[in-house]
């Protein structure tokens, strides 16, 4: 025990231990209220997965419902608009499913409304070949929800005869290199691929001491663990934002033999991106 | 690439870019296209109105700004450094006519704005303005003037000039359609600066505004009907070239 300046009595550490230990256990020790409070907030942070049409649940994983050959996955909004403008425009893809969830990364509070470009990670398959299926993911997935959120959309035993492409975007300050950093040219690619995955990337590999974060570094392990062939292009921009120099950087990717049967007017999907541009920049007021 | 040499302005690359004024000009870029057309006795200045947010009061979003009762100038780019220029030459104009007695020349004028352009280009701890400008007038000598600045502090006189997006689409056009016979008329000067847009601008007259300026005359803003009623003019004349068209080959 020892006395502050002002007279507290506090208890000085102690290295070897505390003493009443009772005392504390009484204080760790769960309440009714405790273990309701957590219920609520696990069942808040529920990832769950839907048709939007009929509002449906899905009882099964989604790939167990939608087996697929080739799957696409884009996490991030530059990653997302990729998709969008040059791999979604060519040919009719009907949306299978969806995976709504929040986090405290939401922008609002009320778990029942949320909208789609807070919370949902969309699913699409080709009608002409419904063995490939996209996934565009533009929210964010918690540490604790992307377990959930790979058994519900991979299953418990997925199959290993499909194909795994990831996309996604990082701020080139987590890059880490012995080189210069005023010698790097951003926007630029770096791949991470499984160990069954037999094809070549179309950038140089990921040196280490950089690591993939959040979901897309949850799939990959998750493919690794499983063998599933899967690969992921990581973009590394200075603008976090939508922006059409950081989309344009995964073009290089349109070559793979996942995407290239996929992808068929390169002009008329640039034209669709500067539009998506367009539309965000309309309300800006910077420029006159 | 320009990573080493493109962040301070006062700093040159070994090829002699200085990078920030080039990226200046593609900010100019994002800005909507403006044109400008010397007539013989007419000024016109066309611009395409941006697009306004529904809750936005249009009045506020303005492309074309009176520096004085003579000079007008229309710009493309950054919105608010086109707002600190126009007020530093405004009172240019002002100062001016107070010291010398004498309104400006739309030459003088021009060469206050590039000169304050260009010292943003050798300032330490400064931007270029992210603008180009196209400044229109007569002289006391009866004498319609086109000028056009940039970003890096130059400027020149032209007889028609478009800038910011689809500026090039735009000169293109004028090159090959500005004529003496073209600019003889006021009315002719006034349509080919609304053929001009019409070429670049979605949705055609409804997004477009335009000034004149006719000798010793005011800066004249012609409102939305007058503009539809001249965009209605161009349109029948091209339905009656195309009629005619289709006569010689028959």
């Amino acid at each position: 025990m020892a006395a502050t300046f002002f007279g507290e009595v506090v208890r000085t550490p102690c290295r070897a231990g505390t003493e009443d230990e009772e005392e504390e256990e009484e204080g760790r020790r769960e309440t009714p209220e405790d273990r309701e409070v957590r219920r609520q907030l696990a069942r808040k942070r529920e990832v769950r997965l839907f048709r939007r049409q009929t509002k449906t649940t899905l009882e099964v994983s989604l790939l167990e419902k939608h087996p697929c050959s080739k799957f696409i996955i884009a996490v991030g909004n530059n990653a997302v608009a990729f998709l969008s403008s040059f791999v979604m425009n060519s040919g009719a893809w009907e949306e299978v499913g969806c995976a709504k969830l929040w986090n405290e990364w939401c922008r609002t509070t009320d778990t029942a409304h949320l909208s789609p470009a807070e919370a949902f990670c969309v699913f699409y398959h080709l009608k002409s070949n419904p063995s490939v299926m996209l996934c565009q993911c533009s929210c964010y997935v918690a540490e604790d929800q992307q377990y959930q959120w790979l058994e519900k959309v991979f299953g418990s035993c997925p199959r290993k005869n499909m194909q795994v492409t990831i996309l996604t975007c990082r701020h080139v300050t987590d890059y880490k290199t012995s080189e210069s950093t005023s010698s790097l040219h951003t926007p630029f690619l770096k791949a991470l691929k499984t160990q069954n995955f037999k094809e070549p990337p179309f950038c140089s590999l990921l040196e280490q001491p950089n690591i993939v974060h959040d979901l897309p570094a949850a799939v990959l392990s998750y493919c690794q663990v499983w063998r599933i062939p899967a690969v992921l292009y990581l973009c590394y921009t200075d603008v976090m934002k939508l922006d059409l120099i950081t989309v344009e950087a995964f073009k290089p990717v349109l070559s793979s033999r996942s995407l290239k049967c996929l992808v068929k007017n390169i002009p008329q999907s640039t034209e669709i991106l500067k539009k998506l541009m367009t539309t965000n920049e309309i309300q800006s007021n910077i420029y006159t | 690439m320009a990573s080493r040499y493109d962040r301070a302005i006062t700093v040159f690359s070994p090829d002699g870019h200085l990078f920030q004024v080039e990226y200046a000009q593609e900010a100019v870029k994002k800005g909507s296209t403006a044109v400008g057309i010397r007539g013989t006795n007419i000024v016109v200045l066309g611009v395409e109105k941006k697009s306004v947010a529904k809750l936005q009061d249009e009045r506020t979003v303005r492309k074309i700004c009176a520096l004085d009762d003579h000079v007008c100038m229309a710009f493309a780019g950054l919105t608010a450094d086109a707002r600190v220029v126009i007020n530093r030459a405004r009172v240019e104009c002002q100062s001016h006519k107070l010291t010398v007695e004498d309104p400006v020349t739309v030459e003088y004028i021009t060469r206050f704005i590039a000169t304050l352009k260009q010292k943003y280009t050798q300032s330490n701890g400064r931007r270029p303005f992210g603008i180009s400008a196209l400044i229109v007038g007569f002289d006391d000598d009866g004498v319609p003037r086109l000028y056009q600045t940039d970003p890096s502090g130059t400027y020149h006189a032209w007889k028609a000039n478009a800038i910011g997006r689809s500026a090039k689409t735009v000169r293109e056009f004028l090159e090959k359609n500005y004529t003496e016979d073209a600019i003889a008329h006021d009315n002719e000067a006034i349509k080919l600066a609304i053929r001009a847009l019409l070429e670049v601008v979605q949705s055609g007259g409804k997004n477009i505004e335009l000034a004149i300026i006719r000798r010793n005359q005011p800066l004249k803003m012609f409102s939305a009907k007058e503009i539809e009623l001249q965009v209605n003019e161009i349109e029948k004349e091209k339905e009656e070239a195309e009629k005619k068209k289709s006569k010689k080959t028959t």
